[in-house]
C-alpha cells in the first residue's frame, strides 16, 4: 500500500488520536513522572533522594546483586537460545513437534513457572533434591541457601526466557540461503568455522535485538524474588527492580523508588548502548580488515559465493 | 543413507528429546503432582522411586478444592473479562492508527511514530511503580479500568498491523476510492476481511499478555472483586505455601488457558513474533 493517498486533512489524526492520547497518558505521563518524582525531596524539588540513596549501602548491595546476576543471565540465555535455534533449524523428520514442545515455556507466566519450579526446588521435599539423590547428592539448600538462591532463579528465568528468544534467532536462521553452507561445505570449511564466519554475521541484527531485549527484560526481572526469596536469603537476590518495589509498596517511600526506577533504566540504557557500540565496532573493523587485505577478502567472499 | 549422516541424525534427536525433556520436565511433573494429595507428595519425595515421579491414587481433589474452597473461578473469569476486553478495543484503537499511518500522509506523521516506537522499548514492568501514580489520580485503582485502558495501546501490536496494512497490494484503496467508497466503508469492508492473520496475531499477543500479567494487577488491582488470576496465584502461594498440590492444580489450570489458544494458533503467533523482531 501506498502512503500518498489524500483523505480528508482531520481523518489520520482522529484514527492516531485515540492511540496517541492513551499513550501520552499511560506512557510517557509515568516517564516523566518518574524522572520528577525522583527529584522530590520532602516536598520540593531537589537531590536529597539521591543523595540519600546513594549513601545506603542496601542499595549499593542491591546494585551489585543486580549487575551479577545480569553478568551470568543474558550470556548463558543467548548461549542457550542460539544452540537450540541452531538444533532445531535443522530438517529432521517430526522437527514440527520438538519446535512446538520447546516453545510452550513462552506461553507460560512467569508465576506459574515460579511457583512450579519454587517447590520442585524445595528444600526438604522438591522433586530436584529427590533426583540428586539418585546420584548420591546430599539435601541442597537451594532457595535457601545464599550462594544457590540466585542460581535457582536464573534456572526460572531461562526455563521460561530460551524458547521465546529462540523464536527471533530461529527466523534469523531461516533467512539465510542455504546454498551459501552448501558452498562452504564443498570448500571443507568446518562447523565452527561456518558458525561463526556464516551463521553468526549473518544473523547479527537478530542477535543484537535479541540481546537488547533480553537484557532489558532480565534487569527488570523481580518476581521470582517477590513470590520465593523476598529478596533473601540475606539479599542475595535483592536485586534493584525488587528494591524499588519494596521501596514503593512497603516503605511506602515512592521517591526512593523513583529514583531507583530512574537508575535502572540508565542502567539499562547503559548496556543498549555499549552492546550497539560493540556490534558497530565490529562492523568496522571487520570492514577495515577487508579493505587491508582486499585479496583475501575477495577470495574469502568468492568462496562464500 | 551415508553412515555418516545417519549418525547425525541420531545425534540430533539425541539432543533434541534431552532438550525436550528438559523444558517439558516441570510441566509434566506439575500435572503429575496436582492428581496427587499432600501427604502422598511429602511422602514419596525421599528416597527416590517410581511413586516420587507418578501417583499412587491419582485424585481430583486438588482441582476441586481449588475452585470450592480457595474461590479460583472469580479471579479466573475476571481474567478473561479483562483479557477480551482489551484484545477487542486493544485491536481497534491500534488497527486504526496503524491504518493512518500506513495509508496517509500526514504532518508530523514520522515523529510521532518514532515516538510511539521509542515509547515501547521502554518495558512496562520499569514504569508500573510510576503508572500507579497516574492510574490513581484519575481515580481507576481497584477497577477493570485499571486494568484494560492503559494496556490498550500496545506499540508492538500498532508495529505489526503497520507493517501488515503497508505490505496489501498497491492501488487496492485507489480503486475503491476511486469507486467513491468512503474511508470508514474502505476500512471495513475491504481492509478488514484481509487482515485476519494480523488480527489474530495481534489478539493472541494482547491475551496472552493480559492473561499472563503479575505485576500490573498486583500493583494497581488488588480487591477481591477485580483480583486477577496471576494476583490470586501470587496470594495463594505467599498464604498457602504448604498446599502443594493445590498449588499444583491452580498452575496447571492458570497455565492451560494460554496453551490451549497458543497451540491451535502457533503459527500465527511465532510469525508475530519474529516478525517484530527481524523488521523492528
Amino acid at each position: 500500500m501506498k502512503s500518498s493517498i489524500k483523505g480528508n486533512k482531520g481523518l489520520p489524526y482522529l484514527l492516531i488520536g485515540p492511540a496517541c492520547i492513551l499513550i501520552l497518558i499511560f506512557k510517557i505521563c509515568p516517564i516523566l513522572y518518574t524522572l520528577v518524582e525522583g527529584f522530590t525531596y520532602k516536598g520540593s524539588f531537589g537531590l536529597g533522594t539521591y543523595a540519600l540513596l546513594f549513601q545506603d549501602p542496601s542499595f549499593y548491595k542491591s546494585l551489585w546483586v543486580t549487575i551479577k546476576m545480569n553478568l551470568v543471565i543474558t550470556p548463558l540465555q543467548i548461549v542457550l537460545a542460539v544452540g537450540m535455534a541452531l538444533l532445531v533449524n535443522t530438517t529432521v523428520k517430526g522437527i514440527g513437534v520438538f519446535r512446538t514442545i520447546l516453545y510452550l515455556p513462552v506461553t507460560i507466566s512467569i508465576t506459574v513457572a515460579t511457583m512450579l519450579w519454587g517447590m520442585m526446588f524445595n528444600a526438604n521435599n522438591g522433586i530436584i533434591n529427590s533426583i540428586l539423590s539418585i546420584f548420591g547428592m546430599a539435601k541442597q539448600g537451594f532457595l535457601t541457601d545464599v550462594n544457590q538462591a540466585i542460581w535457582c532463579i536464573i534456572v526460572i528465568a531461562t526455563w521460561i526466557g530460551v524458547g521465546y528468544w529462540m523464536i527471533f534467532l530461529l527466523a534469523g536462521l531461516k533467512n539465510i540461503d542455504e546454498a551459501i553452507y552448501e558452498s562452504a561445505r564443498i570448500d571443507g570449511a568446518g562447523w565452527f568455522t561456518r558458525l561463526f564466519r556464516i551463521t553468526l554475521p549473518m544473523i547479527k541484527n537478530v542477535l543484537l535485538f535479541v540481546l537488547v531485549a533480553d537484557t532489558t527484560t532480565n534487569l527488570l526481572l523481580f518476581v521470582p524474588m517477590q513470590l520465593l526469596t523476598e529478596g533473601g536469603p540475606q539479599g542475595s537476590t535483592n536485586v534493584l527492580m525488587y528494591e524499588g518495589y519494596k521501596s514503593a509498596f512497603l516503605y511506602v517511600d515512592r521517591p526512593r523508588s523513583a529514583a531507583i526506577v530512574t537508575v535502572l533504566l540508565l542502567l539499562i540504557s547503559l548496556v543498549c548502548i555499549i552492546q550497539f557500540k560493540l556490534f558497530e565496532e565490529k562492523d568496522e573493523k571487520r570492514i577495515k580488515k577487508e579493505n587491508k587485505e582486499p585479496r583475501l577478502a575477495a577470495k574469502k567472499r568468492g568462496r562464500i559465493r | 543413507m551415508k553412515k555418516e549422516t545417519r549418525l547425525k541424525v541420531l545425534s540430533t534427536y539425541l539432543a533434541l528429546i534431552l532438550l525436550v525433556l528438559i523444558m517439558l520436565f516441570p510441566l509434566l511433573w506439575g500435572l503429575s503432582a496436582s492428581f496427587r494429595s499432600d501427604q502422598e507428595l511429602f511422602e514419596y519425595a525421599l528416597p527416590f522411586t517410581i511413586h516420587t515421579l507418578l501417583p499412587v491414587k491419582a485424585t481430583l481433589s486438588s482441582y476441586v478444592e481449588v475452585f470450592t474452597e480457595y474461590h479460583f473461578l472469580k479471579p479466573i473469569l475476571n481474567t478473561l473479562f479483562v483479557s477480551i476486553c482489551t484484545v477487542v478495543l486493544g485491536c481497534i484503537v491500534d488497527s486504526l492508527a496503524a491504518f493512518a499511518f500506513a495509508t496517509f500522509d500526514f504532518r508530523f506523521k514520522k515523529v510521532i511514530f518514532a515516538v510511539i516506537l521509542v515509547s515501547f522499548m521502554i518495558p512496562f514492568e520499569s514504569i508500573a511503580l510510576p503508572l500507579y501514580a497516574v492510574v490513581n489520580k484519575l481515580g481507576m485503582v481497584n477497577s477493570f479500568a485499571a486494568l484494560i485502558v492503559p494496556c490498550m495501546a500496545d506499540g508492538l501490536v500498532l508495529f505489526l498491523f503497520t507493517q501488515f496494512f503497508k505490505e496489501l497490494p498497491e492501488g487496492l484503496l485507489e480503486a475503491a476510492r476511486v469507486d467513491g467508497a468512503s474511508w470508514p466503508v474502505i476500512f471495513v469492508k475491504i481492509l478488514l476481511p484481509l487482515s485476519k492473520p494480523v488480527f489474530i496475531t495481534a489478539g493472541l499477543m494482547i491475551f496472552i499478555n493480559q492473561w499472563n500479567a503479575y505485576l500490573w494487577p498486583l500493583v494497581a488491582a488488588r480487591s477481591a472483586d477485580v483480583m486477577q488470576i496471576q494476583t490470586a496465584m501470587g496470594v495463594f502461594q505467599q498464604q498457602h505455601s504448604t498446599k502443594w498440590s493445590a498449588m499444583y492444580a491452580a498452575s496447571i489450570i492458570t497455565a492451560l488457558i494460554p496453551l490451549g489458544l497458543f497451540l491451535p494458533f502457533q503459527k500465527y503467533y511465532i510469525q508475530g513474533i519474529a516478525n517484530s523482531g527481524i523488521k523492528g
